[in-house]
Formats: C-alpha cells, structure tokens, sequence
C-alpha cells in the first residue's frame, strides 16, 4: 500500500482530458476540526473513485466537503475547474448526488417525487424517462405510491433513481448499496460502469468489495492517513476490514 | 461543462406543482374532519379564553369599568413590588432577545427537510423557493409584535389615542422585522454566531433583574427600586414603542431601519448557502416535534443549541438483591427513572421556576388579578407535568426499553407514575404556597393544590404515551396548508387532563373561596385522572382478532 495522491495503476492523463473533479490537500471535518488525513486527486469523465476504510473514517464527510455540503477544514476542491459552489447552476446541473437523506413529501407518489427532479432538469420526455427508471429500480408498480409506504430499500432504490432521471456529468453516491438486495446492488454497480465507460465521472463511497471491483477504476483508502490503491486493493482492504460484507 | 439553454420548469412552477399534488390529496374521512373541527374549537375556545383573561387584566390595569370581584386585584397590599414599565421594558428586551434567538437558529430564510432534499438540487433559481417564504414568515414577528406590543403600550400610555397606539404598534412591528431581517442577514452571510451568544445572555439575564428587584424591593420595603430609577428602561430600543405611544416621533426611524435592512437581505436571496438551508431545516423540524410534545425542555433545546450532549455524573444503585424477582425489577425500573431524571437538573430548575411564574407574574404592578394567576397557573402546571414526561416519552417512542423487566405492562406504567406524580403533589403546593405568600388565595387552596398534584402526574403520562399524528394518512385541509391526520388532536392531549384535574383549584382561586365540596370534587378528578394517565390501550388489531381486520381462520381438520 503506497502513500501517494496519485494511483499509481492510472497515470496522469492526458492533457486534453479535463478533471471533472480536483481536491488539492483537502482535509475535511467539522467545526474546523479534522476527521481524517490530507486527501489530494483528481477525477475525470469516465473514470470512477471509490472512497473506502472503516466506519467513522470519515468518507461521508469527505463527499459531503467535496460537493460544498461542507467547509472545508483546509484545502481546495475543483469541480469542472470552478471552485465548489454548491449556489451556481452550473454546479447543480452537472452534480447528481445521493446521500441517505430518507425526507419526502409525505403527500407526494414515487413517481411524483421524481417528476420534480426530471423537470427541474429540463428533461425532455419526464414520463418516458420516470418509467425507464422505475423499471430499472424494480419500482413500477410503486409509481403511485407515497414514500412512507414503501419499504426502506425501496425508498433506497427510489433516491437512487432520483438520481438517474435527471442528466449529470459527475455522479456522488455515499454507500449505494445500503439496504440493497444483492440484484440489484449487481444491476447498479453493471449500470454505473457502463454509464462511466460511456463518460461518467463517479465517485462513490462502499463497504462492499464486489461492488467496488465493477465500479471503481480508482480508488483511495481513507482513515487517519489516506492511501491511493488499485480497485482490487481496495476490494481486498474491504474485505479485510470487513469479512462479513455480502 | 455542458450548459442548458434553458430550464423547463422554474422554481414558482416546481412549487406550485409540489402544493398542487400534496393538496389534491388532502381528504380524510367524516370523522377525522369531525375530530379536526372539534379538537380546533376546543383549541380556539382555549385561546380566547387566554385572551378574555388577557383583556380583563388590561381594563383593570387601565381602570375600565367597575370594578367586579374578577379584575379585583387578588394580591394583599404591599406586594407591588416590581413597576408596570419596569416589567414591560423588561418582557419587551427579553421577548426581543428570544425572537432573535429563536429565528437565528430556525432560520428567518426556512423550507423545509423534503424542500431541501428535493428542491435545493434542481438547477434552478432559489430565489423562487425561498422568495414566499421569506415574505409570508415576516407576517409571524409582525403579529408577535402586535400581540405584545398593543397591549403593553395601552397598559402604559399615559394618555392613549387610538392614532399613538396604532403608531406604537408600527413601532413594535418595526423592531420585530429589524430582528428578522438581522436574523436573515446573518444567515444569507453566515456568520452572526457572537450574535447569539448575547441573545442568549440577554434571554437568561434579563428576566432575573426582574426577579432580582422584586426580591430587593420586598426585602428593603416597598418601592425601595423607585419608578424613577427605572425611567430610563423606557430609552431602551426594545421599548421605543412606549416612547411612541406617549407621543415621540424619532423612535419611528426604526420603520426605515428595518425596511432598508429588508430589502438588502431580499436582494441577497439566492447567497444563502445549501448548508444554511438544510441546517435551519432541521432545526425546525427538532423544534415542530418539540411543540407537538408540548415538553418547554424540548422546545427551549430545540429554539437554541439542540439537542443536550452534557454528561452527567449523577449514578444511582441499580442492581438490588433483597427481595422478589417482581421487587428488584421495579426497584431497578424506579432507580433508572430517577437517574435520568437527575442527570438533567436543567429540567428540574426549570419546573421549580415554572412554579414561581404564577407569584412573579402577581407581584407585578396591576397585573395580580386572580383570572390571569389562574390562566398563568393552568399554563405553568401544564409545562412542569410535561416537562416531568421525558423518561415516559423516551418509552414510548422506543417501547422495547419497557419490556426489558420481567414486569407487566401495567406495572411499568404505574412506575412511570411515580417520579411525575411526586414531583406534581410537591409543585403543585409550592406553586399555591408562594401565592399565598402574596396574599392570594387560602391555606385551603393550598390543600386543594396538593390534592391535584397526583393528578398532575397522571396528566404527564396522559400527554407522554399520547398517539403521534398519522404520518401515513392523508392530511387533512387547514388554513395553513395540509397538517397530519389527528395533530391537532394530538397537540391537546395531556393539557385537557391538566386542566380536567386543576378545575377545582382554579374555580376556587378566581371565586376567592374554597367551599368544603371541592375537596371531594378534586379528590375524585384526581382519581379519575390517575386511571385516565395510567390506563394501558389496547392495539386495534388486538380488537379487529387478525391483521386488517380478517378474523383469524380457526384449526383446519
């Protein structure tokens, strides 16, 4: 295991290909208190990051730092070479984040909920684009129901979708896979890899070392200080820390 | 980075669409509506007699009408200790102190947690979203503003006109929307945190000089605090509308002040950060959930710094050996309860105030009429029995933690009782022993006092183990926007028996005299209202004999 800010299994790209996302000493926490080391890297289009370690490492607070959600205890994060500002546009068109934020409108249907993000986005068929992703997340004939109905992992599935109605040039998802069953965890993470072989940018926070191994082409170890490994690196690192991921 | 020409909804069509399809849900059945109307009036019968009582206090501080035995002053000569511009300027700063404090921390520039998580993502102007709710929330400081101000500038005009005192009133509205608008400002910017502390300093210690002159002024005789050392509390800006409804002017620059200051937080709308919005979101609905318990210990964390994360030291014995099994395991209970009651002695300090309230507020010049100690009295023993209920609201959101004895449910409940039900039988006499200390109401009052207090305990449980509103069912219409099925309903549960318990003593409080039936009469609502507060119910599907009401299929053959 190395410590560098760079994976050495992926080398600097080209020119041409720019960062979606670059983090330069970048050290998150809270109250201007650290949680974790000093993380540095860049990410392009079609590459993925998976973020992993050990509970209460601080990889969620990481994502949430990287995105704007919150301040940085020092350091910088560039995303599409524009300093993160969460209040621009630009930021939200391109973004797409999910984390487990289990709030709905109480009145509002599965579908309904999604029909705000699609629209909001300008997207051009909303209805077309609703039922493709409500079939893709098994939710069809939850359309009309409202989410306090749903199951957990259903109301998992539907922020998920949430999250794929919509367009986005970078993606953030903090452990996807949480209260998943494993088929779909599979469809997912087959999904995720094609649409970043297609020119996705991802980042992505797991425990699950299977979900890792399709995902991710990147992948960086987080706890006091930060290591930048190979996707199997990680999966076995996962795997070590946590031998009863499914 | 790819850019859109142009969004195809905007911020006021998205919201529009979000209220349009929540409202179209809005139904319930006849009965549901029936329970809304019903629980709303008994709300609103509540309200207006909080103000009747208001208004009888007010022509009795002004002098209107004759004098009847209701707006009598209740309190022995000699105990009009604090001044009525002492106390006003007093209640202004403080209440100015709290709405500040109170809006930096839930935010003047509020949505909600689905509003933040399905809104704040769209690329789309925020200004749209929080634009409405911005201008609508000014309409709450304005009328806290009137409530407060309007009366207080009538109780204290030297000479009222109705054009000075609707002058006063903007006066008072003025300051409410600068507090907003400083409040805004601070959010939009981020910062303001100094600002807050002082608020809170102020909100803590303003009350005590009030406290602290009464004490003085009783102590070293009457009015040894003159009128005249207190004058200058009339320059305060808090109390500037005093100043106007005695006929200044100058004070109303604060209209300009506080417009100007609107304005520039208005234009600055979309600078609010994501952060500010999610955390003022969450801050309101701790502080919904607060209101719903009705628990002013809740509430109080809940408008200021959140949730206590002290530590305590207090440990209690909680392993017993002498005795049954069935003993030890209600010793064990009772010594638990007992622990998490004293290892929040902020709680108990606060109830042990709560039953100060009612002789402070009567130790106030023209305010000692028996009608508002009885409203104040009934409004104290509600907080202080509901405050009493954290251990019993702890189990009955996590219910588990009452079966981990090898108790009946029955008896778990009646350990419960216990602590509240004590605490009640003290307060209750220490309330009715500091009035009679004042001169109002009788060493028999006092008995009766105590008489209530086991039922004050059972109204703590009757309002800990009440039935949350129905998140899943639809909402039902009401002038504010979609509510939950049974929260109105909800919100009064636990004050009704409160005030069930406490009609005795409150009869005779304001009547003057207690008649030798009230003592049967209180014993036997206090009885009925430990059976109310410690009754047990039963599951519905228990009743229905199957789940969704199936009868459950006999043996097969």
């Amino acid at each position: 295991m190395s410590k560098a800010t760079n994976d050495p299994k992926n080398p600097a790209p080209s020119p041409a290909r720019k960062d979606v996302v670059r983090a330069e000493k970048l050290q998150a926490g809270y109250s201007g208190k650290a949680v974790c080391g000093v993380v540095s890297f860049s990410l392009h289009s079609s590459q993925s990051l998976a973020l992993v370690g050990p509970n209460g490492a601080g990889k969620s607070t990481v994502v949430k730092t990287l995105v704007g959600q919150l301040e940085a205890v020092s350091g910088t994060t560039l995303i599409n070479g524009a300093e993160v500002d969460d209040r621009t546009l630009d930021f939200r068109r391109e973004v797409a984040v999910v984390f487990d934020d289990d709030a709905f409108f109480p009145s509002l249907t599965v579908e309904e909920h999604l029909a705000i993000v699609a629209a909001g986005h300008g997207v051009g068929d909303v209805e077309e684009v609703i039922a493709s992703e409500l079939e893709f997340f098994g939710l069809t004939e939850q359309a009309k129901s409202r989410p306090y109905n749903l199951s957990s992992g259903q109301r998992r599935r539907m922020l998920l979708a949430a999250a794929f109605v919509r367009p986005r040039s970078l993606l953030v998802l903090d452990e996807p896979e949480q209260r998943l069953d494993t088929a779909m965890r599979h469809r997912l993470a087959s999904r995720l890899r094609a649409e970043v072989d297609a020119g996705l940018a991802l980042m992505v926070v797991t425990h699950d070392p299977d979900f890792l191994s399709t995902v991710a082409t990147k992948a960086i170890f987080i706890s006091d200080t930060i290591h930048a490994m190979t996707p199997s690196q990680a999966a076995k690192a996962i795997a070590s820390e946590n031998p009863h991921a499914d | 980075m790819s850019t859109q020409a142009k969004e195809r909804f905007s911020a006021k069509e998205i919201r529009n669409y979000t209220f349009r399809a929540g409202l179209s849900r809005t139904e319930g059945g006849l009965m549901e509506l029936i329970s809304e109307v019903y629980t709303s009036l008994l709300g609103g019968l509540t309200l207006l007699t909080m103000a009747g009582a208001l208004i009888v206090a007010l022509r009795h501080s002004l002098g209107v009408g004759d004098e009847s035995a209701l707006v009598a002053s209740a309190v022995a000569p000699g105990f009009h200790s604090v001044t009525l511009l002492q106390a006003g300027a007093t209640v202004l700063l403080t209440l100015a102190a709290a709405l500040l404090s109170v809006e930096m921390t839930m935010g003047p520039i509020a949505m909600t947690l689905p509003q933040t998580a399905w809104w704040l993502g769209l690329p789309v102007r925020r200004r749209g979203f929080i634009q409405p709710g911005f201008l609508t929330s000014l309409l709450w400081p304005t009328i806290a503003a009137v409530i407060v101000v309007l009366p207080l500038s009538l109780g204290m005009a030297k000479s009222p006109t109705p054009g000075w005192i609707a002058l006063a009133t903007l006066c008072g509205a003025a300051l409410a929307w600068l507090l907003y608008g400083l409040a805004a400002w601070c959010q939009v910017s981020a910062r303001g945190a100094w600002l807050k502390k002082i608020t809170g300093a102020i909100t803590l210690l303003a009350p005590l000089t009030l406290v602290s002159t009464a004490l003085y002024n009783n102590v070293a005789g009457k009015q040894a605090i003159t009128a005249e050392q207190t004058a200058w509390m009339k320059y305060l800006p808090t109390s500037w509308p005093f100043l106007v409804a005695d006929g200044e002017l100058w004070p109303l620059l604060i209209v300009a002040l506080a417009l100007g200051l609107l304005v520039l937080v208005y234009v600055n709308l979309e600078r609010i950060s994501t952060a500010a919005l999610k955390e003022s979101a969450a801050a309101g609905a701790y502080a919904a959930s607060s209101l719903l318990s009705m628990d002013p210990t809740e509430l109080s964390r809940s408008l200021s710094t959140g949730p206590s994360t002290g530590k305590s030291k207090i440990r209690l014995k909680l392993i017993f050996t002498g005795g049954t099994a069935h003993a030890r395991s209600i010793k064990t209970l009772l010594s638990t309860h007992a622990t998490m009651a004293l290892r929040s002695p902020a709680t108990l300090l606060r109830v042990l105030v709560l039953a100060a309230i009612p002789a402070s507020l009567a130790s106030i010049e023209f305010l000692g009429n028996a009608v508002l100690i009885a409203v104040a009295l009934y409004l104290c023993a509600n907080f202080a029995s509901t405050a009493l209920g954290a251990t019993a609201r702890f189990s009955a959101g996590n219910p588990a933690v009452d079966t981990l004895m090898p108790l009946p449910a029955k008896t778990v409940r009646l350990v419960h009782y216990a602590i509240p039900a004590v605490a009640m039988t003290l307060w209750a006499p220490i309330s009715a022993g500091l009035l009679l200390a004042l001169g109002v109401g009788s060493p028999q009052l006092l008995l009766l006092a105590l008489l209530a207090g086991p039922g004050l305990g059972a109204a703590t449980l009757r309002a800990a183990f009440k039935a949350a509103p129905d998140w899943n069912m639809p909402p039902v219409a009401a002038p504010m926007g979609p509510i939950p099925t049974g929260a109105i309903k909800s919100f009064l549960i636990g004050p009704d028996l409160t005030l069930i318990v406490l009609l005795p003593v409150l009869i005779c409080l304001i009547s003057g005299g207690v008649p030798l039936v009230a003592f049967p009469a209180q014993m036997t609502l206090t009885w009925l209202a430990f059976l109310w507060g410690t009754h047990l119910r039963k599951p519905k599907s228990a009743k229905d004999g199957g789940l969704f009401g199936v009868p459950v299929a006999g043996p097969t053959k």
